[in-house]
């Protein structure tokens, strides 16, 4: 590890003017940071502890509730409000890391984590994302884990949260401070970037901005959602496959759906197309597969992913079905 | 049930240490540099801006090092048998080779200027691509063939097919380290992580040319090997190198990345198993063939098709194999070594067999198993009760009442439920050993001995035997292990470790009852005469169980023979019986599997093994071994894959989030069983070694079981869900 100067930051105003200096690197919980300075990955001359500034509350508002940047992965799973009305957050946080990475983990730095892919990981291997105009391995390499949606030639690298696909599925709010202390909301959908030519680039986040907070607007799903991920082992494993899967029913019919992926692409992915195939059906198994059929005419796998087609076809029918048993 | 383990209080409290965990004045630390090309040769260093760290004491590489007398030159590092004469050549086998060692006041400093230093390269043309060379390497016959090939052309019923294993690395939780220090010019201390400090001390010895008394190499606490750590890898010869350039103790500590490549793993195999029945199940024939991969600098080579000579009778057997040199680092022993490997295409094999034949592969077992003589040697088994273990697992899962002939025939919702089994086999193998008993003032002793315990229970199953023995209360008995200068002792692996310690602890603990009856005959003449055997121990000293008693105090035996301790050790080895018989440890698996229809998610829920191994010193020991065997078994089976980059010529993924070995939630709790039975012809406990046969089997029995489950018949590990999906 490289020698680095730590400061502990005490308000969003000082983080957000010292963030945007040469250099200058956030940590908050820190499990994706440290091992990227470990891996001379990222190579910070100042790090600043933001956990003292950021808000660590969760609190309802006028339009559904506010999860402050700090609170931990662990705490907002097990919050009683996020159980009960936003289950689908809880179910996919869950789903993540280990019980002692949740426990530091802080929902803001989960947004920001880094995609997984072994390429990016190994310095001495060639990745346009950590090395720009190295050359993608994974492309013609093990590709097992890679996207098969919205990637370029660039990258095939996917986004490892799991939490961002629920909150990609509900429509939440990414609430951004920058240095003019003003407060700017990123709609969740354009918060992650796809790879294109510039795959160095993860997100949309402002060169001196901090996230402080991702609002979920209030929704009637939190009967009948389900998160299904498919991973090689029960535990600890980053998705090949997972799916959020949200129904509003009125009866047996579908009043509103949502459906998003992770282990499919660089971002967190909505299938629009099968969510508005949805919208007024029956929720009966055949309609079920017939959406899940939708979702992916989407997708063109690589050299080493083909079974992710089948696998992303199944995960939607079990997700959906599921939902229905919430 | 046993009473736990003697180092466990040590282990949970934190104050067993651990190799790289000895605090050594003035120790500094070394950091591994790895080539970042597979093949070629190293043109230049370039040290400059590593070397500016503060901190950095010294880089060393092939063209600074101390020079290891060993590897003087060409003839005579090919004498060494060590097969990567590391900082001693220019010529570069496998990425990630050590090529330079950063030294450094603190880990930081030397970790930063590792991440510094670069090399100019001359590359070479490389092949790291198993699956696609292995066909153009020829086969040799190996081991014992009888009977021939045509007597079973006929054949009513032949299972042929090939299967695969993908490369597997053993992960120990605890990574490999070395603390070297030069105590003076010609001594040489180590705090090493390895399963046998004597082959460390015999080794470094070897190499170094001075005498094995010089060399000093304690493990006292092993946090797991699974066979890594037989061997004496690179880090170990940079450390004692690196030590004698800065004349100070220097610490090397792999990083988990460099665990992956520098201290081996289970190599890749393909398998071809050909196996033939009459129309009543009776084996005729088979024809196991086999290659592996391996390093191009070096030559391992383990038996796959071994277990195919040993398990059934079966008349006609031919056996081939062959290794595949790959520009990928050596590997080494994993556990259940070859027969691990080889169990998984002969076991499924005859599931597929018994499929074909319509018959329960329980049966298919229990009808064909050579229980009375190992066909390959024609010796009779000293003991063999495998077709006792297939019976009681099979009662244990409540095999008749739930197995389905027909495949794919149970479902629940969109899970289909199947059961499999397989069996294991492991020689039962013994070594020489010493062990030393050692009795303070107050009646106290401590048994001890060079061997390490690498978690195995062998330090607990050592105080068991000698308070079976001796009759002394657990509570008085301490036991001292890891450390070269206590009596020799073989490497702990291969499963040997309790079966070589038992007969050397039994002598040991007859030596000492003659000792006792010696200096006790000093206080009373009585004991001049008595069979040491009749000898008690109470309290305060010791009595005969007949001659009426005699007292005598441990005060005053020490007092009148003018004693600070008694101090005995005595050795023991395998003897004449190895020639009579052939010795075995076996097992049965059986599993019950859920797979889903529609996302290719296995899992296994239930797990019965049970085990053959001779007397079970220690059921708690013995049953932690065989649970996490079948947790190794189940990561073989559905999780366990090395990835390698063909075109880049390396492996990726080289950490614990890339690398999937099981997680708790991946197990069951898992039913073992003994049938304890001891064999009273291997050593003096009757106890045979457990560690390996718990691994071998439960990967087929896992695939035979996802079979029964879905009709689909999986031949290639790991059976991960994509496989499960696409078949």
């Amino acid at each position: 590890m490289r020698p680095f100067t730590f400061q502990r930051i005490q308000s969003l105003d000082q983080a957000s003017a010292r963030k945007a200096n040469d250099g200058h690197q956030c940590i908050a919980g820190g499990t994706n940071l440290l091992d990227l300075m470990k891996k001379n990955i990222t190579v910070p001359e100042v790090l600043l502890d933001i956990t003292k500034a950021l808000p660590d509350q969760i609190e309802t508002t006028a339009k559904g509730i506010r999860i402050g940047a700090m609170v931990r992965n662990s705490a907002a799973a097990n919050h009683d409000l996020i159980r009960s009305k936003f289950p689908l957050v809880s179910k996919a946080l869950l789903a993540g890391a280990s019980p002692q990475i949740r426990n530091m983990a802080s929902i803001g730095g989960n947004l920001l984590q880094r995609t997984r892919c072994p390429y990016f990981y190994d310095t001495t291997l060639p990745c346009n994302k950590r090395n720009p105009g190295t050359g993608c391995g994974a492309i013609d390499g093990e590709n097992r884990m890679s996207a098969i949606v919205g990637y370029s030639t660039e990258c095939v690298a996917v986004h490892p949260s799991d939490l961002c696909i629920a909150l990609a599925a509900l429509d939440a709010n990414v609430i951004i401070r920058t240095t003019d202390k003003k407060e700017t909301i990123i709609p969740f959908k354009d918060f992650h970037r796809l790879p294109g030519e510039t795959p160095e680039q993860d997100n949309n986040l402002p060169v001196s901005g901090i996230i402080t907070a991702v609002d979920i607007p209030s929704n009637q799903f939190f009967k009948n959602a389900a998160y299904v991920k498919l991973r090689d082992r029960e535990s600890y494993a980053f998705a090949l496959i997972s799916v959020a899967a949200a129904l509003e029913l009125n009866g047996n019919k579908i009043v509103q759906a949502r459906l998003a992926s992770g282990g499919v692409a660089h971002k967190p992915w909505r299938w629009y197309e099968a969510e508005a195939f949805l919208k007024g059906k029956n929720a009966t198994l055949e309609t079920f597969q017939k959406a899940a059929a939708i979702v992916v005419k989407e997708t063109k796998p690589l050299s080493n992913n083909a079974f992710k087609v089948p696998m992303l076809k199944g995960a939607v029918e079990v997700a959906l079905q599921n939902c229905l048993n919430a | 049930m046993a009473e736990g383990r003697v180092e466990g209080i040590s282990k949970v409290t934190g104050s067993g240490k651990y190799a790289a965990e000895y605090k050594v004045d003035n120790v500094c630390y070394g950091v591994i540099v790895g080539s970042t090309i597979p093949a070629g040769e190293i043109e230049a260093y370039h040290l400059d801006d590593a070397k500016e760290v503060a901190g950095v004491l010294d880089i060393i590489t092939h063209l600074n090092r101390p020079s290891i007398p060993a590897f003087e030159n060409e003839e005579s590092i090919k004498k060494s048998g060590f097969s990567l004469p590391v900082l001693h050549t220019d010529k570069v086998f496998f990425k990630g080779q050590p090529i330079a060692l950063v030294i450094a006041e603190t880990l930081e400093d030397a970790t930063y200027a590792a991440s510094l230093v670069t090399a100019t390269y001359k590359q070479s043309s490389f092949n790291v691509d198993f699956d696609t060379t292995h066909p153009s390497i020829p086969l040799a016959g190996t081991g014992k063939e009888r009977g021939t090939m045509d007597a079973w052309s006929n054949a009513a019923f032949v299972a042929d097919a090939e299967y695969n294993i993908k490369h597997e690395v053993h992960n120990p939780m605890e990574m490999h380290a070395t603390i070297a220090t030069w105590v003076s010019k010609d001594k040489l201390k180590l705090w090493d992580k390895n399963q046998g400090v004597n082959n460390v001390q015999g080794t470094l010895s070897r190499l170094w040319k001075m005498p094995a008394a010089n060399i000093e190499v304690i493990s006292e606490f092993v946090g797991g090997g699974f066979g890594a750590g037989l061997l004496v890898w690179p880090h170990v010869l940079m450390t004692v190198m690196a030590a004698q350039q800065v004349k100070r103790p220097v610490k090397v500590v792999l990083t988990r990345p460099q665990m992956f490549t520098l201290v081996g793993y289970r190599p890749q195999a393909w398998q071809k198993v050909k196996i033939g029945a009459d129309k009543d199940g009776n084996f005729l024939g088979i024809l196991h063939q086999s290659k592996h991969s391996k390093s191009v600098y070096d030559n391992y080579r383990e038996g796959i098709t071994r277990i195919s000579r040993m398990l059934y009778k079966i008349p006609n057997a031919k056996t081939e194999e062959a290794t595949v040199s790959l520009n990928l680092s050596a590997p080494t022993w994993m556990r259940g070594p070859g027969d691990c490997s080889g169990a998984f295409g002969l076991e499924c094999a005859i599931d597929e067999l018994s499929y074909q034949l319509k018959k329960d592969p329980v049966q298919l077992r229990l009808q064909n198993l050579a229980t009375e003589i190992d066909p390959d040697t024609q010796k009779p088994w000293s003991t063999n009760f495998l077709n006792e273990c297939v019976e009681k697992g099979a009662a244990n899962i409540e095999w008749a009442k739930y197995r389905k002939a027909q495949p794919a025939s149970v479902k629940e919702g969109d899970w289909m439920i199947g059961y499999g089994m397989a069996c294991g086999m492991w020689f039962a193998g013994r070594s020489k050993a010493s062990a030393g008993i050692k009795m303070q003032k107050d009646g106290t002793i401590s048994v001890e001995t060079a061997m390490t315990d690498i978690g195995t229970g062998t330090g607990t199953g050592m105080q068991n035997i000698a308070h079976d023995n001796l009759g002394i209360p657990k509570n008085k008995i301490k036991v001292n292990l890891g450390n070269s200068n206590l009596p020799a002792a073989p490497s702990q692996g291969g499963s040997t470790g309790l079966s070589t310690m038992s007969g050397a602890v039994v002598a040991a603990c007859n030596e000492f009852r003659k000792k006792i009856a010696e200096l006790a005959s000093v206080v009373d003449e009585a004991y001049k005469h008595v069979n040491p055997a009749d000898i008690v121990f109470t309290k305060n000293g010791v009595a005969l169980q007949t001659q009426g008693n005699r007292p005598v105090s441990y005060e005053n035996i020490f007092a009148k023979n003018n004693l600070e301790i008694i101090d005995v050790q005595a050795t023991s080895g395998p003897g004449e019986e190895r020639q009579k018989y052939a010795f075995c440890s076996g097992a049965a698996h059986f599993v019950r599997v859920k797979v889903h229809a529609k996302t290719g998610k296995v899992k296994v829920d239930k797990i019965v093994s049970v085990v053959d191994a001779g007397y079970v010193v220690n059921d708690k020991a013995a049953a932690n071994q065989i649970s996490g065997a079948a947790v190794g078994g189940l990561g073989m089976a559905l999780t366990e894959e090395q990835l390698v980059d063909h075109k880049l010529g390396c492996v990726v993924g080289n950490d614990l989030a890339g690398y999937h070995f099981p997680v708790n939630a991946d197990a069951p709790i898992i039913d073992v069983s003994f049938i304890g039975k001891p064999d009273v012809n291997i050593n003096p406990a009757g106890a045979k070694g457990l560690g390996e046969v718990g691994i071998i089997g439960m990967a087929p029995a896992v695939a035979n079981a996802i079979y029964n489950a879905t009709g689909k018949r999986l031949r290639n590990l790991p059976i991960t869900p994509d496989k499960v999906l696409m078949a």
